[in-house]
């Protein structure tokens, strides 16, 4: 019977024990509930940083505006393996992003376009925005916003000419094979050209897409662009997210070299940034989250794309921060409703591969194109 | 600005890492102790350096002198790097651990080590500096031909190229550098004259860690636009071929990495370059694509060691761990 006393002992401690466990458990799944309530907003971010002060940046900072002026969580997932992510790592943040209580995530960058489609399928009820992107007619869960870039680098690339500039440069990412870019650029050209045409005088452009290919700053890219400071280019329209670092240090080594940032206003990154061709990524992405949040994803947002430009306000040029001295901002206010109304329609048929002078070159009259 | 002097000015700023880390090396290997953790050694040294910078600017901390900040980041590499080569020079010299492979070690601990922190510390996946840290000299108006060098100049220029003439003086013409070399050919002949070798190539390792620390820091504020990333591409892997290049000696280092910045620079330059300034790119015409350019420093570098590798005499001693009782 002694060895019964130590029995109960025993049992008892096991009966502890259990009952411990089991709270601990319900705590624990108690933890996991509010945590996955805890980020109804999911932002799954592209190639290059979160804070690369353009692109991710300005998707992250439009939910995070929204969620916080409505009482929303959110949370963001980098992919794995950084620029070199597979479509693999991108569907595993997704899916992450989804275990943690997601109901809407918001994906930036053509280059998920795969990783999304798997997602969409698996999670029907889950709802995803397409930064860039496009419809995918099978998947009524996606919705896409694009964005006019021609339209807002026009902007800018008139704004430079009119402003006294004549020698222009331009680089950009994604190898020649990313429309985003591409249609920056394309919209640039096409801009300067206009305004030289209107004063009668001979342009230069350097145009690059060399070392842009992972959007990343790279000490070869900021010896070429130094390089064209150095031949007198005067200002350089940079597009690709975290390059601008090396276009930065590029033109610190120049007294009077000038910066045409992207995406967002970049005037506060440095002083030298004369003005930057945005695209509204925080106003969009507020708009289509109201949107979803009032009810009306079926009515207006699914299977929708929403392709926003000078018309909507989505793109230009912030008025408040620019350098311009000699170009007004009324000057500015014109050109940009002629836009708006359609009197002036930037072209933005941009080819697959744009790694070519060809196709930029296609009607320019005061303006040499030098490609590299 | 000419295009001459914008070649020089650029192949000096990609040459002056690759001349000091290849320096860090020649100390090492001279004094007995193979160092291929000079890539390692870089990132380190690059992080804690950038480290401070960082700490320095946000809080404000001497915001009127860049040039101090700047000098303060060099010296926490230098010690940052002769730390982290103690762990190299205590497996290879107190447990005569295999040097290649410690050096190794060292190379995969450096990386993974300095992007744990900056993740850490800063939920990035790199560290930008708030402020750009600026040239010690930029003037404008000066005549062309002095460019190179008194304009848009980095202080770390300077220093550099003091470090190294005081090393090379060192090595040949002290008592000290004596005894180093010695070490590293025949260190039981050093012995037996009453010379610690231990003590020797101690130091020689961990002046190269200092070294390699500084020169990755000169690397990411020169050449990597002061952003560390915990990478410097490779740079201290070229260091050390350079250093083979140069036959373990100091002028050939020097021919080593200008070549080397020559070549490197190109490749990034080449579309706009014209250099007697008739407005023609010669090599922009070439029909080559720019993968051409962008490889070529690699390949001459590969095939100046396979020309020079006959002639090549490295030190006797080195990699092998130094047993007394041998003797």
């Amino acid at each position: 019977m002694s060895l019964g006393a130590g029995g109960y002992m025993k049992r008892i401690l096991s009966l502890i024990l259990c009952i411990a466990v089991s709270i601990s458990l319900f705590s624990l799944t108690g933890c996991g509930a509010a945590t996955s309530r805890g980020a109804q907003i999911g932002i799954v971010t592209d190639v290059g940083e979160l804070m690369d002060k353009g692109f991710n940046q300005g998707t992250y900072e439009g939910v995070k505006a929204y969620a916080e002026a409505n009482g929303k969580t959110f949370k963001y997932y980098q992919p794995a393996n950084g620029n070199n992510a597979s479509d693999n790592d991108r569907v595993a943040a997704m899916r992450q992003a989804i275990n943690n209580g997601a109901e809407i995530i918001c994906i930036n960058g053509f280059l998920q376009a795969a990783a999304i489609e798997t997602v969409a399928s698996e999670f029907p009820d889950v709802k995803i925005i397409f930064v860039d992107g496009w419809v995918m007619k099978d998947h009524p869960n996606v919705t896409a916003i694009t964005y006019k870039e021609h339209e807002s680098s026009y902007l800018a690339g008139y704004a430079a000419v009119k402003e006294g500039y004549t020698k222009l440069g331009g680089t950009f990412g994604g190898g020649g094979s990313h429309p985003p870019c591409n249609r920056f650029g394309y919209g640039f050209v096409q801009g300067a050209d206009a305004a030289a045409r209107e004063m009668n005088k001979q342009i230069t452009i350097n145009y690059s897409y060399k070392f842009g290919d992972t959007f990343s700053a790279s000490s070869e890219l900021q010896t070429q662009i130094a390089g064209w400071y150095s031949q007198g280019c005067e200002v350089v329209f940079c597009a690709g997210g975290s390059m601008f670092d090396s276009v930065k240090s590029a033109a610190a080594e120049y007294p009077n070299a000038k910066i045409i940032g992207v995406d967002v206003d970049q005037s506060k990154e440095s002083d030298r940034v004369i003005t930057s061709a945005t695209k509204g990524l925080k106003e969009s992405i507020v708009r289509v989250l109201t949107d979803y949040y009032a009810g009306k994803w079926d009515s207006s947002l699914s299977l929708k794309e929403q392709n926003l430009g000078a018309a909507e306000n989505a793109v230009g040029l912030p008025t408040d921060t620019w350098s311009l001295k000699n170009f007004t901002v009324e000057e500015y206010q014109d050109l940009f409703n002629k836009i708006k109304n359609g009197i002036i329609v930037p072209k933005s048929d941009v080819p697959e591969n744009g790694n070519n002078a060809a196709w930029l070159e296609k009607g320019l009259t005061n303006t040499t194109i030098r490609f590299e | 600005m000419n295009n001459m002097a914008f070649l020089i000015q650029k192949t000096l700023i990609y040459s002056i890492p690759l001349l000091i880390v290849a320096m860090a090396g020649m100390i090492s290997e001279r004094s007995g102790i193979i160092n291929i953790a000079l890539d390692g050694m870089m990132i380190f040294g690059s992080f804690l350096g950038a480290e401070v910078v960082y700490m320095l600017q946000d809080a404000g901390i001497l915001s009127g002198n860049p040039q101090v900040v700047f000098l303060l980041a060099m010296l926490a590499a230098a010690v940052a790097g002769a730390l982290f080569s103690l762990l190299l020079a205590f497996s290879a010299i107190n447990l005569k651990a295999d040097q290649t492979i410690g050096g190794t070690a060292l190379n995969l601990l450096a990386p993974a080590a300095a992007h744990f922190f900056i993740k850490v510390l800063y939920m990035q996946d790199k560290l930008v500096m708030p402020k750009d840290i600026g040239f010690v000299i930029l003037n404008e108006n000066i005549p062309e031909f002095m460019k190179p060098f008194f304009d848009k100049a980095y202080i770390s220029t300077y220093i550099a190229i003091f470090i190294f003439v005081v090393l090379s003086i060192i090595l040949y013409k002290t008592r000290f550098g004596l005894r180093l070399r010695a070490c590293g050919e025949h260190p039981q002949a050093a012995d037996s004259v009453g010379i610690n070798v231990y003590k020797m190539r101690y130091i020689g390792v961990m002046l190269s860690g200092a070294l390699g620390g500084l020169g990755g820091y000169i690397y990411i504020a020169t050449v990597a636009g002061g952003t560390c990333n915990a990478d410097v591409a490779g740079t201290g892997f070229l260091a050390l071929a350079i250093m083979i290049f140069g036959n373990w000696k100091p002028g050939g280092i020097v021919v080593g990495s200008l070549l080397f910045g020559l070549l490197k620079c190109l490749s990034s330059t080449y579309t706009s370059l014209d250099l007697n300034g008739d407005g023609i790119a010669i090599l922009k015409d070439l029909p080559l694509p720019m993968y051409f350019y962008n490889i070529v420093p690699y390949i001459v570098v590969l095939i100046v060691l396979i020309l020079t590798s006959k002639n090549s005499r490295a030190p006797k001693a080195e990699g092998i761990p130094y047993d007394k009782g041998a003797r």
